[in-house]
């Protein structure tokens, strides 16, 4: 049973406790600096440990020294930042879009873990996301080497909509591009080939021939050059790039089957130069017959009357081959029967992969 | 100084103010100083062979100081603070205080399978005490104060002052309409508002937000219930039997038995090193969905094990942390189980392992509102309360119907503390015991011969004399057996053979046969009435065989006025 205490004993007790608290105070203030310079280290050596099994491609293990490195200092967005990395290159894309999502919480506008948003949302398929993250990463704040960042960014965003076959907008992601990638040869491929996907051929070919004139041994740029005229439909000078290939690089078995391609469509299309009109009109023909051949082979019986009609009416020019007195506008109407009979064909039976008819046919309708 | 003396709101105040303060800095001390101590003893990645040496070598030092030191500073805390509230006017030493800080961060940073909580309530308590009792209070004071350093403590501990003070008046106090309340939000606040200044503002857990995805997941919920409940009663029951077992062997093993805690959990810690410890960072990343089934079942039932085995051995340390260690593991696997079945349906297993620490703390601690709210409160989300509050109820009426003494009135209890219930407190102060007791006028020693004893008595009054060995109380022995004595050729046989003979006709006689100073008079005639005893003992509630006096039924009747009357009668006549 305690004895009543006088005023004295009261205030000894209220200036024990008072100099106990500051004790106490210097002690946990001693005890916390020490535990955060040690967690610090320690979280420091983890991150090291998982950099340098990211580098080993060790993505699983140096996710989880990163988790380590978190642990012990939770609001290091660097750490958070590498775990999101190892997270997405070892396909955990959930936990990885988590992270993330933390971290732009705390660094909304940080280019990194923007751009690191948009791969992992890439790699989910979530498209429209995805494209606003990486605008997002190229509009972002970079804390060093800005300019190279932000083309990465535009660049991977440009990789990601020609992937996509998304040609809205990758024109408009392409012209910066090129202006910020200048002098850079493999963007610059990147970038011409791009200009192809885009459906704009005609500036991929001036790329390329800038390439072409500053690495003339360099057969990509003659492949790439090819391929633009190809889109353009130059096959002359396609070819003639595709020959250039096959003679730095004759085991180039993609741009042998492009050159073959495009000397099929040169014997094919009737609007070639410096054909006569008989020639014009024999190619005519060709095209007719290539086309209910084809129809005939993979429409159903019985088929529509419209597509037997069709069909009679080529078979019976294709019978007579007699030569008519107006060449040119027997040769159109071939052409555009055929191209209606291959329209059915394309409808019914589906697209075939590009063929040289298909290729002229194309043409010749535009 | 003598004016704030004459207030005393404003003293009560003020001492809870430096209460919370102090206790928050102590007890965050103790957190610390355990952790870096632990990161030193067995690091993580160390070698395989320290985990076993750290534990067991620890085990033996604290053993030791235990032993030999600190005997008031075992286990986990909160059942002694109980005590010392209930029974010894709130008064816990200096002594008890200063060895529960040294041997439980000995004890916590050598991998002990022991949670920080229960601990840290009884330092907060003692440091209330001794404040209290230094600035000269009334023991009522000095008792209102000690469940202001509990709530300080936990508010610190766990980082959860709301909780804290709910703990406070749910479990220690036992009555959650405590006048205490104002004070004890008062420190707790203190408290944790000190500890935000020294650690910052980080919560204990990271927690992914979690919610309900379905309505259909309730039920879900409801199985993490009767496993919780299950669980939780294997392990309070698990806990008990081998304390038991461990109080049956020889009192010079005291200092010893330790080390059996400390070498089963350094072999378990050898092959699987998250059971060692408080193991509060491994329950984080299951919280966070980072869950390998096999792992976390394999985990709880360590756990259980490795906690049962250090708390029975004797080992300084809680079971407040370790309960919600068992909890997330037993969420994790049940969530993990629902996830792969219904994934569409169900939450990650993160949020049945969040869940689980809740139920699994209501289903060993008893404390469903501490329970739900600690739970919200460590992750700061609502949306948890609902499945909280359904697996929570399930588990706490599964663990009530097997196990039907809570956890910390069942340690008491093996102590021979007998803790007095709610009742018995509501009714304090009313006609009790200690109003009608008096001394023992004969007091027998276990080994005195039979023949002596009946000489000793034979002028006695009584029909029952108490009998005494070194520990206390043996037992008490009836007028009846000592004359039989003879009669069954027992004269030349001692006391102590007489009882427990009488003990195996009446088992139940030593332990229903005696009454504590607080107990109800009308409590004392039900127990004369049951023994078919006039006479009981009046034993200390602190030690069951420490024997503070007798009862007589004829004191109880005069207290009442009814025998003064009977006599009147008599003489009338």
């Amino acid at each position: 049973m305690a004895k009543p205490a006088s005023g004295l004993s009261l205030l000894r007790t209220f200036s024990l406790t008072i100099a106990a608290i500051a004790v106490f105070f210097l002690i946990d203030t001693v005890l916390v600096r020490t535990e955060k310079a040690e967690s610090r280290a320690a979280a420091a050596r983890a991150y090291e440990n998982g950099m340098r099994l990211m580098g080993q491609g060790r993505y699983v293990d140096a996710a989880g020294e990163f988790e380590d490195a978190l642990a012990l200092a939770r609001e290091n967005l660097t750490y958070t930042l590498a775990l999101a990395q190892a997270l997405l290159a070892a396909d955990r894309l959930p936990k990885a879009e988590a992270t993330l999502s933390d971290l732009l919480q705390r660094d909304g506008t940080g280019g990194a873990p923007n751009l690191a948003m948009a791969r992992v949302l890439a790699k989910e398929g979530k498209f429209i996301d995805a494209v606003s993250y990486y605008h997002r990463a190229i509009y972002g704040r970079w804390t060093s080497d800005a300019a190279r960042n932000r083309v990465q960014a535009r660049s991977e965003l440009v990789d990601f909509l020609v992937a996509n076959h998304s040609t809205e907008g990758l024109l408009a992601e392409l012209l910066p591009l090129q202006q910020e990638a200048l002098g850079d040869l493999a963007t610059q491929k990147k970038l011409a080939f791009a200009f192809i996907a885009a459906g704009s051929p005609a500036r991929g070919a001036e790329l390329f021939r800038d390439i072409v004139r500053r690495e003339p041994q360099d057969p990509d740029g003659y492949a790439g050059l090819g391929e633009a005229e190809f889109a353009r439909g130059n096959y002359r000078a396609a070819r003639a790039n595709f020959e250039a290939v096959l003679r730095l690089r004759p085991s180039d078995a993609a741009s042998r089957q492009r050159l073959n391609l495009s000397n099929q469509v040169l014997a094919l299309d009737p609007a070639q130069r410096g054909l006569s009109r008989e020639e014009q009109y024999q190619r005519s023909l060709k095209i007719l017959e290539l086309a209910v051949a084809s129809a005939t082979e993979c429409l159903a019986s019985p088929m529509s009357a419209t597509t037997r009609d069709l069909i009679d009416s080529a078979n019976n020019i294709l019978r007579k081959r007699n030569q008519p007195t107006r060449q040119v506008e027997a040769m159109d109407k071939n052409m555009q029967l055929a191209d209606m009979i291959w329209q059915i064909r394309r409808s019914e039976c589906g697209a075939t992969s590009q063929t040289a008819i298909d290729l002229v046919l194309s043409r010749a309708s535009q | 100084m003598d004016e704030l003396r004459q207030s005393e709101n404003h003293l009560t105040l003020i001492l809870s103010l430096l209460v919370g303060a102090l206790v928050g800095l102590v007890v965050v001390a103790f957190i610390l100083l355990t952790g870096r101590l632990a990161a030193r003893m067995y690091p993580a990645g160390g070698a395989g062979w320290r985990r076993i040496l750290v534990p067991t070598l620890g085990s033996l030092v604290t053993g030791y100081l235990l032993w030999r030191f600190f005997p008031s500073a075992r286990g986990s805390g909160i059942p002694q603070t109980k005590a010392a509230l209930f029974i010894q006017d709130g008064r816990i030493t200096f002594r008890t205080v200063a060895g529960k800080f040294l041997c439980c961060s000995a004890s916590l940073a050598t991998g002990m399978a022991l949670g920080r909580e229960g601990p840290s309530v009884q330092i907060g308590a003692g440091l209330a005490s001794v404040i209290a009792r230094n600035a000269g209070l009334s023991s009522k004071q000095v008792k209102a104060l000690v469940p202001v350093g509990c709530s300080a403590a936990l508010a610190a501990a766990f980082n959860t002052p709301i909780a804290a003070v709910l703990f406070s008046l749910e479990e220690i106090m036992g009555d959650l309409n405590a006048t205490v309340l104002g004070t004890a939000v008062l420190s707790s606040a203190t408290s944790w508002m000190v500890l935000h200044l020294v650690l910052g503002d980080d919560p204990l857990f990271h927690v992914t937000g979690y919610r309900l995805i379905n309505p259909w997941e309730l039920a879900d919920y409801a199985v993490l219930g009767i496993v919780g409940g299950l669980g939780s009663t294997v392990f309070v029951k698990l806990l008990l039997i081998l304390r038991q077992r461990f109080a049956q062997l020889p009192r010079q093993t005291v200092w010893l038995q330790p080390v059996a805690g400390g070498l089963t959990v350094g072999i378990m810690g050898y092959f699987a090193p998250n059971v060692m410890g408080v193991g509060y960072s491994f329950v984080e990343q299951v919280l966070n969905g980072d869950v390998v089934l096999k792992t976390v079942v394999l985990l709880g039932v360590l756990k259980i094990i490795a906690t049962s085995m250090c708390y029975s051995s004797g080992n300084a340390g809680g079971i407040f942390g370790p309960s919600l260690f068992i909890g997330a593991m037993m969420g994790g696997a049940v969530g993990s189980i629902a996830h792969t079945l219904f994934p569409s349906v169900t939450a990650g297993p993160g949020a049945y392992a969040l869940v689980g620490m809740g139920t699994a703390f209501a289903g060993i601690v008893r404390t469903p509102l501490t329970s739900v709210i600690m739970i919200f409160e460590v992750t700061r989300d609502y949306t948890i309360i609902v499945p909280l509050m359904v697996s929570n109820l399930i588990a706490y009426f599964i663990s009530s119907r097997f196990q039907k003494v809570p956890i910390y009135e069942a340690l008491a209890e093996q102590d021979g503390v007998h803790l007095p219930t709610a009742e018995a407190r509501a009714q304090a102060g009313r006609s009790q015991v200690a109003h009608a007791m008096r001394e023992a006028p004969i007091i027998l020693a276990a080994d005195t011969p039979a023949y002596e004893a009946q000489e000793r008595v034979k002028d006695s009054l009584l029909n029952a004399w108490p009998v005494v060995d070194q520990q206390g109380l043996y037992g008490m022995l009836r007028s009846a057996e000592l004359e039989k004595a003879p009669v069954n050729g027992y004269a030349a046989k001692n006391v102590r053979d007489l009882l427990n003979e009488q003990s195996r006709n009446d088992p139940l006689h030593l332990e229903s046969a005696h009454v504590h100073p607080d107990h109800t008079l009308s409590l004392a005639l039900e127990r004369m009435g049951s023994s078919g005893l006039r006479t009981l003992p009046v034993v200390s509630r602190a030690n069951v065989r420490q024997l503070l006096g007798i009862v007589l039924l004829d004191d109880i009747l005069d207290f009442f006025g009814v025998h003064q009357s009977a006599d009147e009668s008599e003489t009338e006549e």
